[in-house]
């Protein structure tokens, strides 16, 4: 078959990452981990993989399930994976975070939750990647932006593995020298695989697409394009393979370490180049909400990149990696997510109800199924929370973070209100919400409306 | 077994700024059972090889001199293709007639372009077609179509930037609808 219908359990992964993400600010709030707390404390990587496997990953997961099959134009491999998928990541992802508590000493419980939490993660993720790539696989010879999504999928398949390392060492089932040589060393090269690899790099290759979409802009598949991807790919080669290897032969990691973020700088700098090109190439004058709001996410992306740059210089990079993560996780990836997820939830749940009876019976457009005057300041003050909590954990200001970090959270929660107004058409004045043939959608899971 | 291979060259019709489209569809609409086609064209034909996959045929690919590209078509012999082909209706069998309307949705926000082709199709007759050109690949309107049990053939035009559908009005879709 050619062409790509509805993900099935795309709303799921949305609403579980959204729970996650507000989970997590209500954390920070409440002064839970980094930076009350040290940034190694097991507090603090409770909360850091709430946010990167709760939030982030099951979004992007989420979004993969429905925008691999348009980048590629062919189906998804296996339609119900997705949900098997989504049990098994959650199942893990409790269980993770139950070993962090128990080494930190808020929970108390006889065996150690690691080991179950490595199967279970591992389980899952291979599942996604095999669901994803069994698709991607099919529709070769891949466009530039699915070859981006290609090399994301190895990073998350890389970040996963190095994971279990870890998890497995805490939990006490390894005792391989090599294997704890990495667990003790290798948390920078999990860690930037993570962000940069798995979430960034997929990130950019949906952005190509999708920005292009929505603003009527030529698809990019130039000079620039093709020499960021080899410069990410290179990057990332260089991390995993390159750290992998410095800790195993006694090298120098800090100097893969950097030899790999400037390959990845280039690789920024070139992508942020080729999205400027789209802005200004577009052939829609007035954009979106949603467009706009991923202004500001790559803003916030430049923003992390220079400040990397400023920090590095002065030599005190490795004393505010806090503060670099928070803006890349939140200003940058949540950022762009939440401007993507207004516009997606909207398109799928217009496409679910009103797809079958296009051009049969007078429909709404995609935009009155969203009220951009509404969502708007909240998104403002999302971003200006996230700008000043970067500038608070820069300052050492752990008050003035929790601050901010409130304002994020009832800037979210003001989001989901949106989403959820969207998703269930309350925002479509009353008489054209429901033409003959269309129901109320459900709220986690795109049916084939009946015809 | 070994696969006979029919030459379609469409060089000579890309240079010349000719849309080949048609001509290739004819071209695979007559191949005889079990045979393959060898297609020359001045570009590496992706579109293409998701339009003819859809119908069976695998590829394989070989880049001549000045990005000029060869390509083998060589029809599976398995029964997923078919099953895949029987889902959308995208058989090119049988002579199409000329569209009987155009549309030029390229400037049109997505997804304003799938709205007016299904808006239009609903008010044409069985066996018209319509012929509409837009700025991607109609990725939700496929599978739309098969169900409403229209026919359709798409590719990307030589720029690579204009995508055209030829969609003709099923007979079956009062019942599928």
């Amino acid at each position: 078959m050619v062409g790509a219908s509805l993900s099935r359990w795309s709303m799921s992964y949305f609403a579980v990452a959204l729970l996650a993400l507000i989970v997590a600010e209500g954390l920070m709030t409440a002064g839970f981990g980094f930076p009350v707390a040290p940034i190694h404390a097991p507090e603090t990587l409770a909360l850091v993989h709430l946010i990167a496997i709760g939030w982030l990953s099951l979004l992007m997961l989420g979004a993969l399930f429905q925008f691999v099959p348009v980048l590629v134009a062919r189906p998804l491999y296996s339609d119900w994976l997705p949900l098997p998928t989504l049990a098994l990541l959650l199942a893990g992802l409790t269980a993770l975070l139950a070993g962090f508590l128990q080494l930190a000493g808020v929970i108390s419980v006889p065996h150690s939750c690691f080991p179950a939490a490595s199967i279970l993660l591992g389980a899952g993720f291979s599942l996604a990647l095999w669901n994803l790539g069994r698709t991607l696989w099919a529709a070769r010879p891949l466009p530039v932006p699915a070859r981006f999504v290609t090399v994301g999928l190895a990073g998350i398949a890389a970040t996963a593995l190095l994971g279990i390392i870890f998890a497995l060492t805490l939990g006490g089932v390894i005792s391989n020298p090599a294997l704890l040589a990495i667990a003790s060393q290798g948390v920078p090269v999990h860690a930037i695989a993570g962000l940069g690899g798995w979430l960034t790099f997929t990130a950019m290759g949906v952005s190509y697409r999708l920005l292009a979409m929505f603003m009527l802009a030529p698809e990019l598949d130039g000079t620039s394009t093709r020499a960021a991807f080899c410069l990410g790919t290179a990057a990332l080669t260089l991390l995993i393979l390159g750290g992998v290897g410095a800790i195993w032969m006694d090298g120098n990691l800090d100097f893969v370490l950097i030899a790999a973020a400037t390959l990845g700088l280039a690789c920024a700098a070139l992508y942020w180049k080729d999205m400027i090109h789209l802005y200004r190439a577009r052939k829609r004058r007035v954009i979106e909400l949603n467009s706009r709001m991923a202004g500001f996410a790559l803003a916030s992306l430049a923003s992390a990149v220079v400040l990397t740059l400023i920090l590095a210089l002065l030599g005190v990079l490795p004393r505010h990696g806090g503060a670099i993560a928070f803006i890349t996780a939140f200003g940058w990836l949540s950022g762009l997510a939440l401007a993507m997820l207004y516009k997606i939830i909207a398109f799928m749940t217009w496409l679910e109800c009103y797809g079958p009876v296009l051009g049969k019976r007078p429909t709404p457009r995609v935009q009155d199924l969203v009220t951009e005057r509404v969502a708007f300041p909240w998104f403002l003050v999302y971003f200006i929370a996230v700008w000043s909590g970067t500038v608070a954990l820069l300052c050492d200001q752990a008050t003035l973070f929790r601050v901010c970090a409130g304002a994020m959270l009832l800037a979210t929660v003001g989001l989901c209100i949106q989403f959820v107004r969207t998703r269930f058409l309350d925002n479509v004045p009353v008489p054209a919400r429901f033409p003959e043939g269309v129901r109320r959608p459900r709220l986690l899971l795109s049916l084939t409306q009946p015809r | 077994m070994t696969v006979k291979y029919v030459d379609l060259d469409v060089r000579p019709a890309l240079r010349a700024g000719e849309e080949p489209f048609e001509q290739i569809t004819a071209a695979v609409a007559t191949l005889p059972a079990g045979q393959g086609l060898r297609l020359f064209a001045t570009f590496k034909p992706v579109p293409l090889l998701h339009v003819l996959g859809s119908k069976g045929f695998s590829h394989e690919l070989k880049e001549l001199e000045d990005g000029e590209w060869e390509v083998l078509f060589t029809p599976e012999a398995t029964t997923e293709a078919a099953t895949e082909a029987d889902v959308v209706a995208t058989p090119a069998e049988g002579v199409w007639p000329d569209s009987a309307l155009t549309l030029d949705n390229r400037d049109l926000d997505p997804p304003e372009p799938m709205v007016r082709i299904l808006a239009a199709l609903e008010k044409m007759h069985e066996g018209e077609v319509l012929s509409a050109l837009l700025c991607r690949e109609p990725v939700f309107l496929m599978p739309e179509l098969a169900k409403r049990g229209h026919q359709w053939q798409g590719a990307f035009e030589g720029d690579g930037a204009t995508y055209r559908i030829l969609v003709r009005v099923g007979s079956s879709r009062e019942a599928a609808a």
